[in-house]
């Protein structure tokens, strides 16, 4: 029963839709394509979409500046640390304030938030002083350890676990699990699609992440991408095809993680149901 | 047994919550503990911190003096005039489209979170090249209509238009799959009922829609909110807060006192005052919510 | 009452770093003391060491941004060198890019882990100083009896002297000059600019080189802090006076701004303040390799740019009003007040500042002008052109203004912002000169007064 006015008006949603994801992944078309041109092409007017030739020479040019190879892999080490030990130390926090009550909890949860309101810029001091007084600068350690701790994650997986029905942990218990079993074989088996969004979340933040890397590194083996990348920008601050080629270099990983997680994504953050 | 019991669970949320415990005491909690006891001090970051003088609420006095504290909160709060409406609205607009099951539909979900992903040093760079004069495809575009694009990030009106349009533009996928997630919370049976009394689609978004969409619209207020009055790094690097301050911001602000300007108590001072109000905000919305929010059941 | 629970919050925290820090406290614990101890150890104990065949080995940091950006490999080379002469001393260097220097040195100046040796810019250096966190180096200097300071140039040299005390080496200056496409000049049958020209004979030429339809323009300077304080000395005026006291709306720097103007307003020699083609960084550069610009004032660290412009071009000095004047950047390493090897500190600033090994290799590379005062050093220097006047780059030195640091030097970010900000409205025309400079002597005003 499909009549004419549904046709014009499926129409105009695809339309509507199309129109608005070439809005939004028009720029990142653009920074591969000039990734790829020379320098006379890429301020060429007027434009051209695509490179005439592609060309690798930038790529070539940057691996020159700061090893390239090093910098990508300690990103990925960093990252997937951070990543995975985030996922567990918040699935486990949550799984308390979500299931097992205890005095204070409510207090402590939102302790836990207000450590959002307050801008990193002014807290990376004293955690410097923290880590210089622990030996941790220049260590993986010290790039990992303050990625670890989400109040965001925490929060997002706390509501998924809340809409786990009691009952289902309570005839866990009956069969004589354990509050480590009933985690370990009840609670992550359930709460998958929010650990893959919370995956997206806790990779991006780390591979992203320029100031504290910064400061808390000092030898080339432990530093990590945005670093090698921010030496770019004064020397080229205009020199587009080599920032574009720099940044296909940062984006190219983190999109393989999103389009790896994100057939759960959707799902992960429709089940959180945030209220 | 039920003593026992007791304690097995004492144990366990023990266990569970001390990991997250540690970390949040040692890395968020005492350097947040310290950025107060800073607040109180001339500290420049120069001087070794355990030689740290202390010189009472002077540094919150100034802030409250200081003409750059004010226009950075003022330019917050033109952003957020031009922000949010765009991104609660088209938001809304683009999650209640994500939401038909038609074909492609994945591939629409996934392509407008592809921006949220990316750093902001990243696509803040694209976008200093798009909206540059001299190679920008943005002006080109413009003039191939007849329109002489203007100084964009160097006009002190237009800079903070670019950073509101590239700020939805990066944010806009967050929200609306935010959004989409509620409205796939909404059951069917609403609107059956509502197609029985033969009411216009219009009536619907308005009835409906709207009302059991709200808590998760104020969740994505209450965070968006959050994030601006934190507007940084996009800032940073597209117009550097200029031209002549246009597009200073609070952050922006702290970041410069602290390490340019060698005034880190001023800084301490300066970002527990956008605590209070960031707090503030987030205590209204809370209480907007308990008064205003329709929820289901 | 504040003071009182401030100190004692500070020493709960303290208490809980250390607690925190139990599996490996016992190293930091035993280091820091000493390094707070080290400087009066290091220095008495250096100049008894020196002359010592074998030394214990060190390793000293360094923290640098001038290699950033194609040098990195230059500097090592010049490390390298340094090592094979010296190897009791490793120096483990790292480069931080200019943006995030200040952020980085600053942090780690905070938490008591400075590096042994740091780069810093004239303008830096006097706040650096006057926080007393620089070594003195006069122990070492007295101790070496084969150092003489007439291998810099004296002006270079001072530049890095704090109230009598040496506190750093220059490694590396560079000044700002006219540029000049010799083309455009022949095309118009014009004389070439030198010494004796003035703003007046710039302008009358100009006039004639600009070709609007051809989008050729005479002249060209920005106008931003830097500028201006360079082109009001070259009228007579300056940001400060004898006292100390701000001097910024003067009518000579009144009269100098309206000048900056009205290139582009009234005569329309320069290209449209509100141009934006001109407002994105090294469009300016990209425009005189295209032969868009036949005037311009660029840094000599510009050179290798323009090696392969076609078309001639040449240096010349800078014309002023009512007298010459032209910038001087120094770059100079110092060393950390806590650092423990002052003995190896000295040996490397000297060799990587003056010893023919290092600076030749600076040279060689096209990097930046050594401040050497050895001729034969330099005739290397000289001899690489383009630009055929190169001896310019020394001459210009006869009329430098060093940047107007005042009276208080960590002041020097927020005081130039402070300008900076007004000098944008005027550029844009939101103010008028006279407007600009009264609004931004009000503001300085009151920063001194804080």
């Amino acid at each position: 029963m499909r009549g004419r006015a549904w046709m014009i008006k499926n129409g105009m949603i695809h339309l509507f839709l199309l129109a608005a994801s070439v809005t939004l992944l028009f720029p990142f078309v653009w920074m591969v394509s000039g990734g790829f041109k020379d320098s006379l092409e890429v301020v060429k007017m007027p434009p051209q979409l695509l490179p005439s030739h592609w060309n690798f020479d930038n790529f070539r040019q940057i691996e020159q500046f700061f090893p390239l190879y090093r910098f990508l892999l300690n990103s990925v080490g960093v990252a997937v640390a951070t990543t995975v030990l985030q996922l567990l130390v918040c699935a486990m926090a949550a799984y308390v304030f979500a299931k097992i009550a205890f005095k204070g909890n409510q207090a402590v949860f939102m302790l836990f938030l207000t450590t959002m309101m307050i801008p990193a810029q002014v807290t990376m001091v004293p955690l410097f002083i923290l880590f210089a007084q622990t030996n941790l600068i220049d260590t993986y350690a010290g790039l990992i350890l303050p990625g670890i701790f989400s109040a965001y994650g925490i929060f997002l997986l706390r509501q998924n676990i809340m809409t786990i029905p009691n009952e289902l942990l309570e005839a866990a218990f009956m069969d004589g699990a354990s509050y480590y079993r009933v985690f370990g074989s009840v609670i992550l088996p359930l709460i998958k699609p929010t650990l893959a969004a919370l995956t997206i979340f806790a990779f991006m933040s780390s591979w992203n992440s320029f100031l504290w890397p910064l400061i808390v590194t000092n030898s080339k083996e432990l530093m990590t991408l945005p670093l090698g990348l921010s030496k770019l920008q004064g020397k080229w601050s205009t020199e587009w095809n080599l920032l574009m080629a720099g940044n296909v270099i940062s984006f190219l990983p983190i999109f393989g993680v999103y389009l790896f997680a994100q057939r759960y994504f959707i799902k992960g953050m429709t089940m959180t149901g945030i209220k | 047994m039920v003593g026992q019991r007791k304690w097995n669970r004492r144990i366990a949320a023990f266990v569970f919550l001390l990991p997250a415990l540690i970390g949040l005491a040692a890395f968020q909690l005492l350097p947040m503990a310290s950025s107060v006891i800073i607040s109180f001090s001339d500290w420049d970051l120069l001087s070794k911190w355990t030689q740290i003088h202390f010189i009472g609420w002077d540094n919150y006095a100034d802030v409250f003096k200081d003409d750059k504290s004010y226009t950075s909160i003022k330019n917050i709060f033109i952003f957020l005039i031009g922000y949010m409406p765009f991104i609660t609205v088209l938001g809304t607009f683009f999650a209640v489209l994500l939401n038909r099951n038609i074909r492609g539909i994945k591939f629409y979900r996934a392509a407008v979170f592809v921006p949220v992903i990316t750093s902001w040093v990243a696509v803040s760079i694209v976008w200093r090249w798009l909206l540059n004069g001299q190679s920008g495809l943005v002006n080109y575009l413009l003039s191939l209509v007849g329109i002489q694009g203007p100084i964009w990030l160097q006009d002190d009106f237009w800079a903070m238009v670019a950073i509101i349009a590239v700020t939805v533009w990066k944010d806009i996928g967050f929200v609306s799959i935010i959004l989409l997630a509620g409205l796939q919370d909404i059951s069917d049976d609403y609107y059956e009922a509502a197609d029985l009394d033969g009411a216009s689609a219009w009536r619907k978004l308005w009835q409906i829609t709207i009302p059991l969409l709200s808590p998760t619209l104020f969740f994505v207020v209450t965070i968006s909110l959050i994030n601006s009055f934190q507007l940084f790094d996009q800032v940073l690097i597209m117009t550097n807060g200029g031209p002549a301050g246009a597009t200073s911001t609070i952050v922006e602000q702290v970041y410069r006192n602290a390490f340019q300007f060698n005034k880190m108590g001023f800084a301490a001072a300066q970002s527990w005052v956008l605590f209070v109000i960031i707090f503030s905000v987030t205590m209204v919305m809370q209480w907007l919510q308990r008064r205003w929010v329709v929820y289901e059941r | 009452m504040l003071k009182k629970s401030g100190i004692t919050m500070l020493l709960i925290i303290m208490v809980f770093l250390s607690a925190c820090g139990s599996n490996n406290g016992n190293n930091a614990e035993s280091s820091a003391p000493a390094s707070s101890s080290s400087p009066s150890e290091s220095a008495s104990a250096s100049p008894s060491e020196s002359p010592s065949a074998s030394k214990e080995p060190v390793t000293i940091k360094a923290l640098m941004y001038t290699p950033n950006g194609g040098q990195e490999e230059t500097m090592k080379a010049m490390v390298d060198a340094f090592q094979a002469a010296n190897t009791d001393v490793t120096v483990d260097v790292e480069v931080v890019p200019y943006a995030d220097y200040e952020t980085k040195l600053n942090t780690l100046l905070a938490s008591g882990s400075a590096p042994d040796i740091f780069e810093v810019g004239y303008e830096n250096f006097r706040k650096y100083a006057e926080k007393d966190l620089l070594l003195d180096l006069n122990p070492s200097i007295e101790a070496d009896a084969s150092f003489d300071p007439g291998i810099y140039k004296k002006l270079a040299y001072d530049a890095f002297n704090y109230n009598g005390k040496q506190m750093g080496v220059t490694e590396s200056f560079s000044d700002v000059v006219l540029y000049y496409n010799k083309d455009l000049f022949d095309a118009k049958g014009l004389a070439y600019p030198d010494a004796s020209w003035t703003w007046k004979e710039e302008l009358e030429a100009a006039q004639k080189l600009t070709d609007a339809k051809a989008g050729v323009w005479g002249t060209y300077a920005p106008i931003q802090f830097y500028e201006f304080y360079k082109t009001i000395g070259q009228n007579g005026g300056g940001v400060w006076d004898a006292g100390g006291k701000p001097t910024i709306n003067s009518p000579a720097n009144v009269e100098a701004l309206q000048w900056m103007i009205d290139k582009a307003s009234k005569y329309k020699v320069s290209p449209a303040l509100n141009d934006d083609t001109f407002n994105q960084p090294d469009a300016d550069l990209n425009a005189f390799v295209a032969g868009k610009i036949a005037m311009v004032r660029f840094g000599i660290w510009n050179f290798g740019r323009f090696k392969d412009a076609p078309f001639k071009w040449d240096i010349a000095l800078e014309p002023g009003n009512t007298q010459k004047a032209h910038h001087f950047f120094a770059d100079g390493l110092t060393a950390s007040k806590t650092t423990k090897h002052a003995d190896a500190v000295w040996r490397f600033l000297k060799f990587y500042t003056s010893d023919p090994a290092a600076v030749s290799k600076r040279i060689e590379a096209g990097w930046s002008v050594p401040a050497v005062a050895d001729d034969a050093v330099m005739e290397a220097y000289y001899k690489q052109t383009p630009p055929e006047s190169k001896k310019i780059v020394t001459e210009a030195l006869d009329s430098l203004v060093l940047p107007p640091v005042g009276p208080k030097p960590e002041m020097w970010g927020e005081f130039t912002g402070a300008v900076g900000e007004e000098l944008d409205k005027a550029k844009f025309g939101k103010s008028t000169a006279q407007e600009a400079l009264d609004a931004a002597q009000k503001k300085v005003e009151e920063l001194l007064s804080k």
